[in-house]
């Protein structure tokens, strides 16, 4: 009775399989207006039903063995994540406004909020996922939360992009590490070396970014020395090359981090996943190319610039493809065997109908 | 009625909370539906069509029935459920997967997300942010106000280096326009401060603090007159409430932007946050506008001449050679073009040719 075309199970054997993603841009473009004009119409309400069905959308279409990963999360736990999120976010604002030695309030409260968030956002994101109906789960605490993502992040600026390797092996730990799949866990631990060897080259990039603004400034020095001197003191025709440059300088700035970040984002996910056990025998693997992905990302951006948006359905589809169809799983032993012993555990189940999504952030 | 044992889907039927799976079929069996394992006639689950969830359709992604007992059957045989519902009266797969559909009719979609998406841009922020500052409590502008005052007194202003005299002569001038404005002139508080690297400027705080800089008081010279058309023009932005509006218009924005983030990726967002940013300078330039009209109104009430502010203008011209047009990325329009509207609104409002200046 099946569909023609529709995936059938993969075979039993053990061994590499990929996998694929069997998502359509046409098929996910009326997903999308439709989220998009029903978010504008309730002013936003919808948004958190639009979240669940670009999901559903996405996760339904990523297929390991024939059989396709799912979504659970509902509507009405996003909105009132959000809800919560935002009325907190105003309250620490107006307090802040109001009272001005509490201008650093919210600062001090993000940091230290930030972590459960975190944390918490990622145990929903794991509990309202399920592969052959058997959910995920994430047990990190906010400790792992702060250390990966607040100190990580710290280091990585106060070192000038020299440690951000390290932040990203603690990311990639915590994120790994903590994964449950039916009782069992997953591991995750990315040597520093091929870490090192990904950020050499976005730090390059980023150098040569820096060089080009450099070059901007030192040829527009005496100008932009005499407005630190004296402010509003240039003619108009002494102000348009600064402008210019300040625009130029803008993109540049943006274009190069823009690359680097991306350069660096594929090479860290190509070692985080290839360092990753599931139950200790079965290894996960990503094969991305890091110019092909930078590529895939920034035309997408621009595609969907220059399309209104109209684009982006096709561009979100596109980069979900390509990085899915570069990830696989190397099984050892017989899948079937594997698949027929794994239950649920108690823990997530059920449990996310107490939970809520705290904050957003990609499982 | 179907025929008994009449296949509704082919799939995969896994037990409660397990990843075994058992190849089966989905069946309608004298009124109930059950999961049917393959080449075998026990059915593994079955419940009245009322007992079963399942789940709704999303493009082409498998679906799940769940029966009573949690256990679940998956197909990717989506049309054979919607067969199946759209018989029993169900709906098939409800409106919102109908409007999806890649189908000549999402054009109409299109235009109306286009069309309501500027509708709100244009008229839907402005409303909520009037709601918004009619809302707000008076406290909320005044402890506004109030901080600012003490931290840039903390950090950039010095006291002022005015004479006793020169200041009480500005002080009068101020209270003779503050006395036309309808909250009256109890309502507003001229302060001296010397501006230090801010320079010659004056400005107002939501709460009616007005501050002028030493600084701005030598440029004019002994008009006394101008230095009251600017804080005329000060008074303006506070009537209006500017500040809070500017601030509500920010948040609005920013709000709109997040909620669609999820739908257009985060580099888009980005961009449309700096858009967002210079659209805000765009609407800083019309509150300017306002802020200037009010100062002729003010002035030309309080008997003084209403085009005062102009003479202002002319002066940041002879200074700092100023003759730039409006564009896109200053916050106020451009100075000869702001000279011209308010000569041109003094002498709608007395009713007779401006007087050139003296």
């Amino acid at each position: 009775m099946a569909l023609a075309g529709s995936p059938q199970a993969a075979g039993q054997a053990g061994g590499f399989h990929r996998i694929s993603f069997t998502g359509k841009a046409s098929e996910y473009f009326g997903i999308w207006i439709v989220n998009v004009l029903l978010t504008i119409v309730t002013l936003g309400i919808y948004s958190a039903w639009a979240k669940v069905r670009r999901n559903r959308y996405f996760y339904g279409n990523t297929v390991l063995l024939g059989r396709s990963v799912e979504y659970h999360a509902r509507g009405v736990q996003i909105l009132v994540g959000r809800l919560i999120v935002l009325g907190a976010f105003v309250v620490l604002n107006v307090l802040a406004a109001v009272v001005p030695f509490l201008v650093l309030l919210p600062t001090i409260v993000v940091l230290v909020a930030l972590p459960w968030l975190v944390a918490r956002g990622l145990r929903f994101a794991a509990r309202v996922t399920s592969y052959r109906n058997v959910r995920f789960d994430f047990v990190g605490g906010a400790g792992g939360a702060f250390k990966a993502f607040i100190l990580g992040g710290l280091l990585s600026v106060i070192t000038l992009g020299i440690l951000t390797p390290l932040a990203s092996r603690w990311v990639s730990r915590y994120l790994g590490a903590n994964l449950r799949y039916g009782g069992k866990s997953f591991d995750t631990d990315p040597p520093l070396g091929p870490l090192y060897k990904s950020w050499l080259l976005s730090f390059l990039i980023a150098l040569i970014g820096l060089g080009i603004i450099a070059v901007i400034v030192a040829a527009n020095f005496a100008l932009i020395a005499a407005l630190i001197e004296t402010p509003g003191s240039l003619a108009p025709e002494q102000q348009i090359p600064l402008i210019v440059s300040a625009v130029i300088g803008y993109i540049v700035i943006f274009a190069t981090m823009g690359i680097a970040g991306l350069f660096y984002r594929a090479g860290v996910r190509n070692v985080a996943w290839s360092s990753t056990t599931f139950d200790g025998r079965h290894r996960l693997m990503s094969d991305v190319s890091r110019i092909r992905y930078t590529w895939i990302a920034i035309s997408n951006v621009i595609v969907t610039i220059f399309t209104l948006g109209l684009m982006r359905p096709w561009a979100a589809v596109r980069l979900a493809r390509y990085t899915w169809e570069h990830t696989g799983v190397t099984f050892s032993g017989d899948v079937g065997e594997l698949f027929s012993r794994i239950e649920e555990q108690g823990s997530a189940v059920g449990a996310e109908f107490m939970d809520f999504e705290g904050f957003d952030f990609g499982f | 009625m179907a025929s008994d044992n009449a296949a509704i889907a082919g799939g995969e039927w896994h037990p409660a909370g397990s990843s075994r799976s058992v190849e089966a079929h989905l069946v309608e069996k004298g009124g109930e539906i059950a999961a049917v394992p393959v080449g075998g006639e026990r059915p593994l689950a079955g419940a009245g069509l009322s007992w079963l969830e399942i789940s709704s359709r999303v493009g082409s992604i498998p679906r799940r029935v769940t029966f009573p007992d949690g256990s679940i059957f998956e197909t990717w045989d989506n049309e054979g459920i919607d067969r199946y519902l759209a018989a029993r009266g169900r709906g098939g797969a409800g409106m919102v997967h109908w409007l999806e559909q890649f189908r000549l009719r999402l054009i109409v979609i299109v235009l109306l997300a286009f069309a309501l998406g500027s509708a709100v841009y244009r008229w839907g922020v402005p409303a909520l942010v009037e709601v918004a500052v009619v809302t707000t409590p008076p406290i909320v502008p005044q402890l506004m106000g109030k901080g600012t005052l003490e931290a840039l007194d903390k950090t950039t202003f010095s006291p002022t280096k005015l004479s006793e005299e020169r200041r009480r002569e500005i002080a009068d001038g101020f209270a003779r326009i503050a006395a036309q404005s309808p909250a009256g002139a109890g309502a507003y508080n001229l302060n001296f401060r010397d501006g230090g690297i801010i320079g010659p400027n004056a400005f107002a705080l939501p709460d009616g603090t007005l501050v002028v800089t030493d600084q701005l008081v030598e440029m004019a010279g002994g008009d006394t007159e101008m230095i009251i058309g600017v804080l005329a023009h000060e008074i303006g932005h506070v009537e209006l409430k500017h500040s809070l509006r500017q601030f509500y218009r920010a948040a609005g924005m920013t709000g709109l932007i997040m909620l669609i983030a999820g739908d257009v990726g985060s580099a888009v967002e980005d961009v449309l946050v700096q858009g967002g940013g210079l659209l805000a300078l765009s609407y800083s330039r019309a509150a300017e506008a306002e802020a200037d009209r009010r100062s002729v109104e003010l002035m030309a009430k309080a008997g003084y001449d209403p085009a005062a502010i102009a003479r202002f203008f002319t002066l940041i011209e002879e200074k700092l050679g100023d003759k730039s047009d409006t564009n896109i990325l200053s916050t106020h329009p451009g100075t000869p073009q702001r000279r011209k509207d308010i000569l041109d609104y003094a002498r709608t409002v007395t009713g007779q040719p401006a007087p050139e200046g003296r």
